[in-house]
Parts: C-alpha cells; structure tokens; sequence
C-alpha cells in the first residue's frame, strides 16, 4: 500500500473532524452546566472517544491523527479561544499517531489508549488557567483586579490541579473508547460498514 | 468514444464477520459507445447498470476495488490503467444524490472546482462559468449556498458543474431519483442541449418517460449481462405493456389517473369516515414557504395520494400532521375527536423519503420491538411474539437478527413500515417511498400499501411517482 | 451549525482573511496578557474597538452597538468598580465579570470573521500562505460538512419524535438516547463521506498537484495598514515587555 495520504485520506479526515467537532461541541451546549463545568472537558474526551473509534478504523497511514488534531486546534483558535490550543492540537495529534503507529493501526487495544492520549488535545481548551502560561496571566491581573483577587486565584487553582486535568481528560478519553468500540462492534460491525 | 470490451466485474467486499465477500457488477459486458450517441442503461437495481458508468469513469476498479478482467478504453485511454484523476479531463459525472456530490458550500465555487483542479486559468473558467449559466438558464443560482437550493436546484447544479470543465462525454447514474416532475423536466433540457453540442451521454435510470425522445439506443441489463438492445425508432413506438412486460418502467408521461377526490365530500368534525384537518397553516421563519389549508378530508381505511408540484407544503403539511412544528396552527380530527399536537405522533406514524434516519437498533427485531407500546399485563415473550409475526407478514422473518443497516434499500423501508403498523397508529404517512425505485420494486410498495389498507390502517402518500399512484391509490388529493 | 458564510450574494468582505486570521492571534496575545495602566492599556481599549468598527463596516449596526455597550460596562467595573470595593463584594464582581471580559473581545472578533469570511475566500488564503493539501482539503471538507451534520441531525430528531424516543422522552435512560442519535449520525456521515469521495475524485480532485483557483483574495491597502499596526502590537506585547 502506498503511505503517502490521497485525496480519500484526507476526505475522511475531513469528515471525521467535522463530526468529532460536532458531537463534542453539542456535549459541551447540552451539559452546560454550572456543577459539570469540572467535569466538562472529560465529557467532551468521552463522547467524542466514539466517533473517533469510528475513525480509527479508516486510518492506516500516519499523519492522519496528526492533521485531525491540528484542525481540531485550528477551529478552535478560530472560535476565539488561545492560539496555544493550536499547539496542543499538533502535539496530542503527533503522540498518539506516533503511539499508533508502533502497532501499525491494527492493535484494538492501543487504539483505545490511543485515543486517550488524543483527548488531550481538549486541555488547550480549558488553557489560560494553567501551565507556565498562568503566572504571567496572573501577574497581568494584578493591576487591574488587585492583589486578593489574584491571590484567590491561586489558591483555587493551585498547579497540580492542571495534572487533574490532564490526568481526568485522558481517563475520560480512555472511558470513552471503551464505549466506542463497544458501538462499533454492536453497530457498524454487524452491519458490515467497519 | 467508448469501448467495453468482454469486461467482468466483482466487488470485493467485507460481510459481517469481517470475511471477504464477492459481490456480482458485471459480466461477459461488451459495449460499444460512439461519439454523440445518447445511451440509457436500464433494469433492476442490482442489474449492474451502475457499474457500468462506474467503468466509464474510472470509480471501478480505482475506487470501488474489485477484480476487473477484459479490457475498458475511454476516449482512447485504457481507463484501467490510468487513474480517475486522467479520466476525469475527459468524463463528467452527475450522480444520484444531491446532498454529498458537492465539494463546495456556494455553487459559484462548485461551478468552477472540476475546472481549477484541472489548472485552467481563471478567467477562462469565469468565462465559461458565464456561458454555461446562460445557456442552462442558471444565473439566479450564482454564488448561492448550496445548502439554499431544492433538490431540483442542486441538481442543476450538478449537470452545470460538469459542463462548465467542457468535457466529451458525460455520464449520470439515476440523476432523476430525488427529482419532482418539473425537476425531470429541467433536467430533460439540459440532456438535449449536450445531446445537440454532440456529447457522449450514458445515463443509467429507472424512469424512463422523459429519455424516450433523447435516446439513441437503450440497453437492458440483467445479473450484470446485457439481455437486450432497443433502438430509437422501437423506443419511441413501445408501448406501455410492452416496457413493463420486459420489465422498465414506463416510456410514455403517465397522467394523472381520475380518482374521487375526498375533498369533495361534506363532513363535520366526529365523522368517523375520515381525517379531518381543519385550518392548517404555518410559516417557516424568514420565508414565505409554508402551508395554509382551510379544510382537508382524508377517507379512513383507503389510500390516498397526495400530490402537486414542489414547492406545494407536501412536505410541510407531513410535518404538521404528525405535530412536528410547534408553531403550527389548526385542529385534527380523526376517529371522531380532536388530536392536539402532542398527541399526533401517537395518531400518524410518518415513513420518511429517508429512511435511513429512521433506524436506531442493531437487529430488525429490536427496530420493531422498539416502536411496540408497552402495556400492563403483556409479557416479554408476548411483545417478541407479536413482532416476529408482522416481520413474518412482511417477508422479513429470516432477517431478525440482522442489523438494519446491512439490508437493501427496500428492506430496509419494510422494517420502517413494520415498525409503523405495531405502534399501533392508525394513520400511516409515506413520504415519496418510490424515490429510485424499479418497476418490481415500485410495485411491491404498491401491494404494502394496499395490505396496509386491508389492516384497516388509513394511508397518506405523498408522491410524484403517478405510476404508483395509478397503481395503488383509492383517492388523490391534490395540492397547489 | 455553520461555519463562516456559505454564499456571498452580492457581497464583497473588506478586509483578506490573512488580515483576520493575524488580528485574532493579536487580540488573543494582547487582551490575555494585559493590565491597566500606560501602554497596556492603550492597547487594550484599541484592539477592543477593532471589531466594534468592523461590525459597522459589515452593516451589522445592531451587533455592534450590542457589543460595544457590554464593552463599555466591563471596562468601567474593571476600572472603576473593582479597584473601589473591598472584600467579599470585590470577589463576586471580580468572578462575575472576570473571565467574561478576558474573552469576550477574541469572541467578538471571531463572530466578525465567521460572518464576513466565506468558506472558499478563507480556504483561498489558507492556500495563498502555502499551507499543504493536507491541511486545506480535511478544512473545506470540514467546513462543508458541519451544515450537511446539522441536516442529518434535525432529520434524525424528527425520526426520534415521531417514535417517541428523543432526549426527555419515555424511553431508554439518557446513554441509550445518546446512542440513537450518534450511531445514526455516524452512519450518515459515513455514507455521505463515502459518495462525496467518490464524486470529489471523478471532478479530478488530486491531493498534491497544482490547481488554480477562481476566488480572488487579494491585499489591499486597509490590509497593509492592519497588519502593521497588528505587528507593531505583538512586538511590544513578545519582545518589548
């Protein structure tokens, strides 16, 4: 087979990030809620870990997983959020394709970690809290919000809690390809369209 | 010019359990196209009259895999070696459905798209996009979303895209299959105009009326093998019993059969004899679309036809009758009482021109048992029982098990309608269930429908197809 | 659901999408990362009214006006309000308005480009910078999709409806409901990309070779003028401070 990506590659690409987008963005209106806002970007790994699944099963070749998460992170710096999320995009796409990779697509077990290393593509989302960007952020505060303000802040958002997150999207990734490829197996495969 | 040599085809597929599976295209197929000749490819689904266009622009073997033995040369190259992309500077495709064979979200853009990946300059495509909007009438269409326009719109469209990048030969695999009786009429027009600018056309299609007069030759195929090949001259003088004795649809306009019309008839609000609407209407928000009928009579336990021109609030009128539209005016009557929107569901079960949206279980089964009323006192057992007896009714008994989406088309309509009649509602809505269909298959909805009637069931269809009508309805309504 | 303008009936945007694309990562790096007082302040309420005039310019008045009034009340509690209360009275304005204002800027500014940019202008400049096929094609077929999975999912609510199996309704608990709509969804959208494929590939759609295109986008002399300014403002904001 060749391994360079055609026009079809790219086309399912295509289609698949629409859809992935899709459904993750309806979880996120539907459960906007004030208590699930913690969970919130678990949720989104989770139901989008099912059509990603789906997903899984058309790539065979590497970059695809890459390009869905660049333009995952794309679309959502064009919604308006920090272009960092772009950055997260690539990175989240490239590790789990190189992860993938290792069992050359085939492997339904590493699909699924696979896929939770993917979700992390959502923590560019839920960014300008945390990582190193959130010092400077809230120095940037100070003048303006005063100095209880920013030090409330910090005390809710102390920097373990961005490995909570991390660790609580990539368990939410995880749990949701364990839903998927049950779908799969019950749906598409039965019907002989995976 | 186009040469089929003793090609046979086979799909390579995957079944359920994931083992390859070989499925039947064509056969032993010789056929000879020559430049400027009008070709229609006819007969059953399945008959490989798809495929057959499917050679001409390289999807098969190049998309769709398969083993392809013999030999195919279309305008002089051998298209089973070259790739689609070399193909497609020579063959314009139109296919069957509007909604996924659009690249682009405006139509200015579609327009241009088979062009630009050719690398034509981009004044020579403006220019060209210019002419053909002239010559096919479609100026108003311009730098429109695609998501605007109606079937017959998109269709248009289609056939435009593929003219603007000039090439010889064009092929269209069921293109009339969503159209209404004045979308077939445009797309009649711009058949003949390729057919008098002395292009190859080779359409595949099950209706047949509006080609009659186009046609060069038609060709029948059966089980992937032509059966039989009819010349112009025998076209134009076959009639009726003859098209359908070999099995085609009609060649000829069929009109409107004479039928009581029930509106006829006087009726007041507890009349058991017939579905009464009175003083539908709504408006669809920032449009003039939208539906407004004082008084509407539908005879209980017969079929009824509704029908008209595009445009008319068929669709509409579906969707307030089954109490989708919250914003919608008027009173119900059925069954001597008055049905308030939220209860409609329960009174009119609609099957829908797409029934693929309509299934959401993995087994045929479950589809039906999902739509079963649960009551008090009715066991498991009971519920599984009544089930597999309608899908024995409905010739669907060996397929319980098998996912709904691995069935044909056909079927898969049998499982909605299923599902339809156990819920128990007395009033059953199809939304053109002859859309792409052949003869036998046109006929079969035409015998559900009667069985439907024989149950007692009150039966709505909305279509354009006057051959089911003619075969099937006991009233016509018609809407304007 | 839909991104950026399908059609552009009689319309001409004003400024190049590379423009825009530019403008969102400086107002994103400015509005995040600035105070209140001397330079950054200036840059704040400047890259604020960026897209209250582009609004204008686009004769969406009323989207404007709306905007620039939420604007006006956020600057004054930022300037005014929070620095004079104390306590527990400056916390709740402070979480209240917080991290609405933080981002309400880079959100208008993305509705301005979403309603001002068509998909093939947008897709045009993404080409125009050099971005591969790899990128520019999964984006058009994006874009082209999100309309068509919103036609696939009103249809399949409707399906749920009529049968009495849509979200709040009687049956199955709220993961089986999930499934009745994504499992269909998914199906479509295998179906539809399958045949759009197919139909891109007989139109001679190749990744990787050349194509010209028809759309013109092109730099004019607000675009200079915008970039300028936009570069001038992530200088200061990554290198000066």
């Amino acid at each position: 087979m060749e391994n360079r990506l055609n026009t079809k590659d790219l086309i399912s690409i295509g289609v698949f990030t629409a859809l992935y987008f899709v459904i993750v963005f309806l979880m996120a209106f539907i459960g906007y809620v004030p208590l699930l806002m913690v969970i919130m970007p678990a949720l989104c790994a989770l139901v989008g870990a099912i059509p990603f699944m789906l997903f899984l099963t058309r790539v065979k070749k590497f970059g695809m997983v890459t390009i869905m998460g660049t333009l995952l992170g794309l679309i959502t710096f064009l919604l308006g959020r920090p272009w960092l999320s772009i950055l997260f995009g690539i990175c989240a796409g490239l590790l789990a394709d190189l992860f993938l990779k290792t069992a050359d697509y085939a492997s339904v077990k590493k699909s699924r970690l696979g896929c939770g290393i993917f979700s992390l593509w959502i923590v560019g989302m839920a960014l300008p809290m945390f990582f190193g960007y959130r010092d400077a952020y809230l120095e940037s505060l100070r003048p303006g919000y005063g100095d209880a303000y920013v030090e409330a802040i910090t005390r809710y958002t102390p920097a373990w809690m961005f490995w909570v997150l991390i660790a609580t999207i990539f368990v939410g990734g995880l749990i949701g390809a364990f839903v998927g490829s049950a779908i799969l197996k019950k749906h598409f495969v039965k019907a002989g369209m995976a | 010019m186009i040469e089929i040599d003793n090609v046979t085809f086979r799909y390579k597929t995957t079944d359920a359990a994931g083992n390859p599976r070989i499925v039947g295209g064509v056969s032993h197929l010789t056929l000879t196209v020559a430049p400027g000749e009008f070709v229609v490819l006819a007969g059953d689904s399945g008959c490989g009259k798809t495929t057959v266009t499917r050679l001409i622009n390289g999807l098969v073997p190049h998309y769709y895999p398969g083993e392809l033995e013999g030999s195919v040369r279309v305008a002089g190259i051998d298209a089973a070696k070259a790739g689609i992309g070399e193909l497609a500077a020579h063959v314009g495709s139109v296919f069957q459905n509007p909604r996924s064979q659009f690249f682009n979200v405006d139509t200015t853009s579609e327009l241009a798209f088979a062009s630009e990946n050719r690398c034509m300059e981009p004044d020579a495509i403006r220019e060209s996009i210019r002419r053909v909007a002239r010559e096919m009438d479609i100026e108003a269409l311009l730098d429109r979303s695609i998501f605007a326009l109606s079937g017959g719109e998109k269709q248009k469209i289609a056939c435009a895209s593929v003219a603007v990048a000039g090439p010889e030969i064009i092929v269209l695999d069921e293109p009339s299959s969503n159209l209404d009786a004045e979308g077939i009429k445009e797309l009649e027009k711009t058949l003949a105009l390729w057919k008098s600018e002395g292009k190859i056309v080779v359409i595949a299609e099950h209706r047949l009326y509006y080609l009659a007069k186009l046609a060069d030759r038609l060709i029948r195929m059966k089980d992937g093998e032509i059966v039989e090949e009819i010349g112009r001259d025998r076209l134009r003088s076959m009639t009726e019993e003859e098209a359908y004795a070999r099995g085609l649809r009609s060649l000829r306009e069929v009109g409107l059969p004479e039928r009581r019309t029930g509106n006829n008839t006087e009726a007041h609000d507890a009349d058991r004899d017939f579905l009464i609407c009175r003083n539908l209407s709504f408006r669809y928000k920032h449009s003039d679309h939208g539906i407004d009928f004082p008084e509407l009579h539908f005879r209980r336990g017969a079929v009824t036809a509704i029908v008209g021109r595009n445009g008319a609030g068929k669709s509409t009128f579906a969707r307030v009758l089954c109490g989708l539209e919250r914003r919608a005016k008027g009173q119900v009557f059925f069954d001597g009482r008055e049905w308030p929107r939220k209860k409609r569901a329960e009174l009119c079960y609609s099957i829908m021109q797409d029934v693929n949206h309509q299934l959401f279980t993995d087994s045929v089964l479950e589809e039906v048992l999902l739509s079963m009323p649960e009551r008090k006192g009715v066991s498991e057992k009971e519920r599984e029982k009544a089930a597999r007896e309608m899908l024995g009714r409905l010739d669907l008994l060996p397929l319980a098990d098998t996912h709904p989406m691995a069935l044909s088309g056909g079927q898969k309509q049998r499982v909605a309608i299923a599902s339809g009649v156990v819920s128990g509602s007395p009033v059953l809505l199809f939304d053109e269930p002859t859309s792409g269909l052949d003869l036998s298959h046109m006929r079969q909805v035409g015998e559900l429908l009667k069985l439907l009637r024989e149950e007692g069931r009150t039966v709505l269809v909305i279509t354009h197809d006057i051959e089911l009508v003619r075969e099937a309805a006991d009233e016509v309504v018609r809407f304007d | 659901m839909q991104f950026f303008r399908n059609g552009n009936e009689g319309y001409r945007s004003v400024l190049d999408p590379r423009t825009k694309l530019l403008w969102l990562v400086v107002i994103n790096v400015v509005i995040l990362g600035t105070g209140f007082t001397g330079v950054d302040f200036i840059l704040r309420i400047v890259s604020a009214a960026i897209p209250f005039i582009l609004f204008f310019l686009i004769r969406r008045p009323r989207t404007a006006l709306l905007y620039g009034a939420v604007c006006a009340v956020m600057l004054f509690t930022e300037g005014v309000v929070i620095p004079s209360t104390k306590g527990i009275v400056n916390m709740i304005v402070v979480m209240a308005v917080g991290p609405f204002s933080r981002i309400l800027v880079g959100y208008a500014f993305a509705f301005y480009m979403m309603c001002s940019t068509t998909v093939s202008e947008f897709v045009t400049a993404m080409r125009k910078m050099r971005v591969p096929d790899a990128v520019t094609i999964p984006l058009s077929v994006m874009f082209r999709f999100f309309p068509t999975l919103a036609e696939e999912g009103g249809a399949i609510r409707d399906a749920m409806r009529l049968r009495g199996i849509g979200i709040g309704g009687k049956r199955g608990g709220i993961l089986r409901q999930l499934e009745y709509v994504i499992v269909p969804l998914m199906m479509s959208a295998l179906r539809i990309g399958d045949e759009l494929s197919a139909a891109s590939l007989t139109k001679g759609l190749n990744a990787g070779r050349p194509r010209t295109h028809i759309c013109r986008v092109k730099m004019e002399l607000w675009d200079w003028a915008l970039v300028l300014l936009g570069t001038g403002f992530l200088v200061y904001m990554l290198v000066i401070r």
